[in-house]
């Protein structure tokens, strides 16, 4: 019995762990707590409910598992009593292995896949068309972003065009369409608040969207090892109301076309916006 | 079907230890070399943590030894090769020898009543070419500029001269390719011995679970193991010729290189190879739990075929990797749910675990305790894999540190504490000697405990939304509040690597003047266990006949003991007497049965 002590004591720690740990991620979010970052998004609920719900599900099954586990050890340890001859082949038992199976797999995975299917299709690659929609051009490099917007014009590698490093505007309550390339290395544009990732890659133009519900400053951050520096490769979202976005565009437009040199090759590395977002 | 001859011991110590042909010897080399370098990958990633642990401060005691133009500071350049290295050295050189290379060779010939592998010559051809993969490994931290530093993924055009000048990089791609080689040899080599040199009457479903996982392994080893080797050879171009496999943009709109086709062929075998690395540990366990439980393992059938299955799904699933890509949708969709299809047969067998220690008499000895870890941490590595299987859901943790949790658990650390399972419990068989019970269960709880306080602990900061392969995370506020957690980590780590110094010392003291071993020592039932400790030189003389399943214990037609070996004559349970067993069911089971 005395061996058995530590496992139990184990087992017993583990459960309320996982039974804390559950509570904690399904619990009001905060701040600083160990949840997930705040969600600002349109669309972050369905990843975060997701989350949550699969937590529990998983987290109910493993539970079960330490429980099972550790009343295995302790009540058919050595010496209790005899093993029971049982090669568990018999019908019955095959039945309710594939049956335990089955549920499992219909109840935790069926309502991923479900609940991933409706999001994929209603949310994250249902990009949205309408006019008011603010379209961004990422251009990722070791260790920075930079972003284009094509100005009060329209056109994009024209005078007006406004272009940042490391540090991307945009409107609140507005679909915002991000294409995303690279020059030299793999990135993957990640933001955290946002619940939204994309590779930006050479030659290939990428796409993301996504919807900021409230003004504030959030993390843009490098999810793909990209290189010594990689660590560094931090950029800044601001969401702004309606009016600061208009007003900030344009004067950053006014400025962008006061300090044009058009012999400047390398200052248009903007593309002509790749596909237009239709359904 | 040729017979197996017994060829005369080798006398001269070079025969005999260095260019034996000895599938037990072989096991032997693998051992100390994946043990080598375990060691090497382990002691990268106590760097790792203490970086993580404490930003930018040297690292005591032997940082000045380690890095001394730093002054013992983990540099940002030395991390990028310190996370890079750690995986490759971890899974080629690491994980692959000990539970491939020396489970594999031991265990095969011997569980399935052998006297060799199938290929004995090309079975050291195996192990020296790994030697050389592993010289020309450690020659790429000799060189200017340093190892490689694109990843464990090496995606290009990060790998390329692009993000990555140098010789360091190219030298380990080329020892990636030597050690590809050396485990296709291997891998043909177990395939063939499974399928041929089974003793009379042992058929497929009379072979021990272990030699399932192993067999299961080699198939894939030599299906998806060349994938990687044309992927490291169109880099290897890139990086030396100056061609243009994965750089210059997209194939489809220019016609030119693509880093996507790298990704591509790369998660073809990634894939599999996390089953490669898992399926030894899961064959082992199975049997592991059978034996100390005293009990049939619980549906043997749905065992092994659910490994089947899990082996044949992992082919079409790696497109789970790739889903922030810029996937096709459609593409996407459909590898979600091939990837989530993947848990049923992994319940099935799963299930069957907890079912086997049911009703059992569990003998708690350290090959069970550990095996019983397995089962725990595969468990949660598992549940944990459903997050990232899901698009939506993986939208938010992709290349978080929840992914670095998440395959620790089911492919480092079910493999790890699989390794000590099988190191512990054919010890006795491999040197004649037994471990200490003491300092393994010691061992053990140590082990157990950081490592599920390493990898939970990363699942936690990766769920706040960490990122991999970072080296300061301070750098962003959003994960400030994460340094707690990563200093705790850290120290978990840090207890985790020292506590296997006990599994060192108790290697070598009970090597050296360990309890001598009999026979069988845990009395169980496979045909290694017919045999003395350690066995002779060509195992079997003669070649036993296979009369019972592998896992007969506690069958009440026996009496005075709870085990029956495979060897026994069928009339311990009251069966006819030996040689008047049914014809067909022995030609039916093995190829041999019809020499």
């Amino acid at each position: 019995m005395k061996r058995l002590i530590p496992l139990a004591a184990f087992g017993a720690v583990m459960t309320g762990a996982a039974a804390a740990f559950a509570e904690r991620l399904t619990g009001p979010q905060r701040e600083a707590g160990l949840g997930l970052p705040r969600d600002v998004s349109l669309d972050g609920y369905r990843i975060d409910s997701l989350l949550m719900s699969t937590a529990v599900l998983t987290t109910i099954l493993f539970v079960i598992m330490i429980v099972w586990l550790v009343w295995a050890l302790v009540v058919h340890r050595d010496g209790k009593h005899k093993a029971e001859y049982d090669t568990g082949d018999g019908k019955k038992h095959v039945t309710t292995a594939v049956m335990i199976s089955s549920a499992v797999f219909l109840i935790v995975d069926g309502n991923l896949f479900l609940n991933a299917m409706v999001d994929m299709s209603e949310a994250f690659w249902n990009f949205p068309t309408s006019d008011e929609t603010v379209k961004i051009e990422i251009n990722a490099q070791q260790w920075a972003w930079r972003a284009r917007y094509s100005g009060t014009d329209g056109e994009w590698n024209t005078a007006d065009d406004v272009v940042t490093l490391n540090d991307v505007r945009v409107p609140e309550k507005t679909p915002v369409v991000l294409q995303l390339a690279s020059v030299d290395v793999i990135h993957s544009f990640f933001l955290p608040n946002l619940r939204v990732k994309t590779d930006a890659m050479p030659g290939v133009i990428n796409r993301l969207w996504f919807q900021a519900q409230e003004t504030g400053q959030f993390e843009i951050a490098c999810a793909q090892h990209c290189g010594v520096h990689h660590y560094k490769m931090r950029g800044v979202l601001t969401v702004l109301s309606d009016e600061d976005y208009a007003d900030w565009l344009r004067r950053m437009s006014a400025e962008a076309t006061r300090a044009y040199d058009p012999n400047d090759e390398d200052a248009r590395w903007g593309w002509e916006w790749d596909r237009e977002e239709a359904n | 079907m040729s017979a197996q001859h017994i060829h005369p011991e080798p006398t001269t110590f070079l025969r005999k230890y260095w260019f034996s042909t000895d599938h037990k010897v072989i096991a032997r080399q693998f051992l100390w070399l994946g043990c080598f370098f375990l060691a090497w990958g382990g002691m990268m990633a106590m760097l790792i943590r203490w970086q993580l642990a404490n930003p930018g401060e040297p690292f005591p005691l032997i940082g000045q030894l380690l890095m001394p133009r730093s002054g013992g500071i983990v540099t940002p350049s030395a991390y990028t090769t310190l996370f890079t290295m750690h995986g490759l050295i971890m899974i080629f050189w690491g994980i692959t020898p000990v539970l491939i290379g020396f489970f594999g060779n031991f265990c095969i010939p011997l569980m399935i009543g052998a006297r060799d592998m199938a290929f004995p010559t090309l079975n050291m051809a195996s192990f020296h070419t790994m030697f050389i993969a592993s010289v020309i490994l450690l020659g790429s931290f000799m060189v200017p500029m340093g190892s490689g530093a694109a990843g464990w993924t090496t995606y290009p055009p990060l790998s390329t001269q692009v993000g990555t000048p140098g010789w360091g990089q190219t030298i380990v791609v080329i020892a990636i390719f030597f050690a590809g080689v050396a485990t296709i040899m291997g891998g043909i080599n177990y395939v063939t011995t499974v399928i041929r040199l089974r003793a009379p009457g042992m058929g497929y479903f009379q072979m021990p679970l272990t030699v399932w996982g192993q067999w299961l392994t080699a198939i894939l080893n030599v299906l998806f193991v060349p994938v990687l080797g044309a992927a490291a050879l169109l880099l290897i171009l890139d990086r030396t010729f100056g061609t243009e496999f994965y750089i210059n943009g997209s194939m489809a709109t220019e016609n030119t290189g693509d880093p996507i086709l790298f990704q591509h062929l790369f998660w073809i075998f990634g894939h599999p190879e996390v089953y490669i690395l898992i399926l030894p540990a899961w064959g082992i366990i199975s049997d592991l739990l059978a034996f100390f439980s005293r009990k049939p393992a619980y549906w043997y059938k749905g065992t092994a075929l659910g490994m089947t299955a899990v082996t044949i799904l992992s082919a079409v699933v790696y497109g789970h990797h790739m889903f922030v890509t810029g996937m096709n949708p459609l593409l996407g969709k459909s590898f979600m749910l091939l990837t989530l299809i993947i848990s049923v047969p992994a319940e099935v067998f799963f299930l069957n675990w907890l079912h086997t220690m049911w009703k059992g008499s569990i003998r708690w000895t350290v090959p069970m305790a550990f095996s019983v870890g397995v089962v725990f941490v595969f468990g949660l590595g598992g549940l944990t894999g459903l997050f990232l299987g899901t698009i939506s859901t993986d939208l938010y943790l992709h290349d978080t540190y929840f992914v670095v949790g998440h395959f620790h658990l089911t492919m480092a650390a079910a493999a790890f504490l699989g390794s000590f399972a099988g190191i512990y419990f054919w010890f006795p068989k491999v040197y004649g000697r037994m471990m200490s019970e003491k300092i393994g269960k010691w061992h053990f709880w140590l082990s157990f405990i950081t490592i599920n306080a390493v990898f939970c602990g990363q699942l936690v900061v990766g769920w706040g939304g960490m990122q991999r392969r970072l080296y300061d995370p301070s750098v962003y506020t959003f994960l400030e509040h994460l340094g707690g957690v990563n200093k705790l980590i850290s120290y978990a780590a840090f207890v985790l690597g020292i506590s296997q110094l006990l599994f060192v010392y108790n290697f070598i003291a009970s090597m050296i003047r360990g309890e001598k071993a009999g026979d069988n020592p845990w009395h169980v039932g496979t045909l290694e266990w017919s045999v003395p400790s350690p066995p002779k030189h060509y195992n079997f003389d003669p070649i036993p006949t296979v009369y019972h399943g592998p896992h007969e214990y506690s069958n009440p037609k026996v009496t005075g003991k709870d085990w029956v070996g495979q060897w026994e004559p069928p009339d311990v349970i009251g069966g006819p007497p030996a040689g008047e067993e049914k014809k067909g069911e022995a030609a039916s089971g093995s190829t041999q049965a019809a020499e």
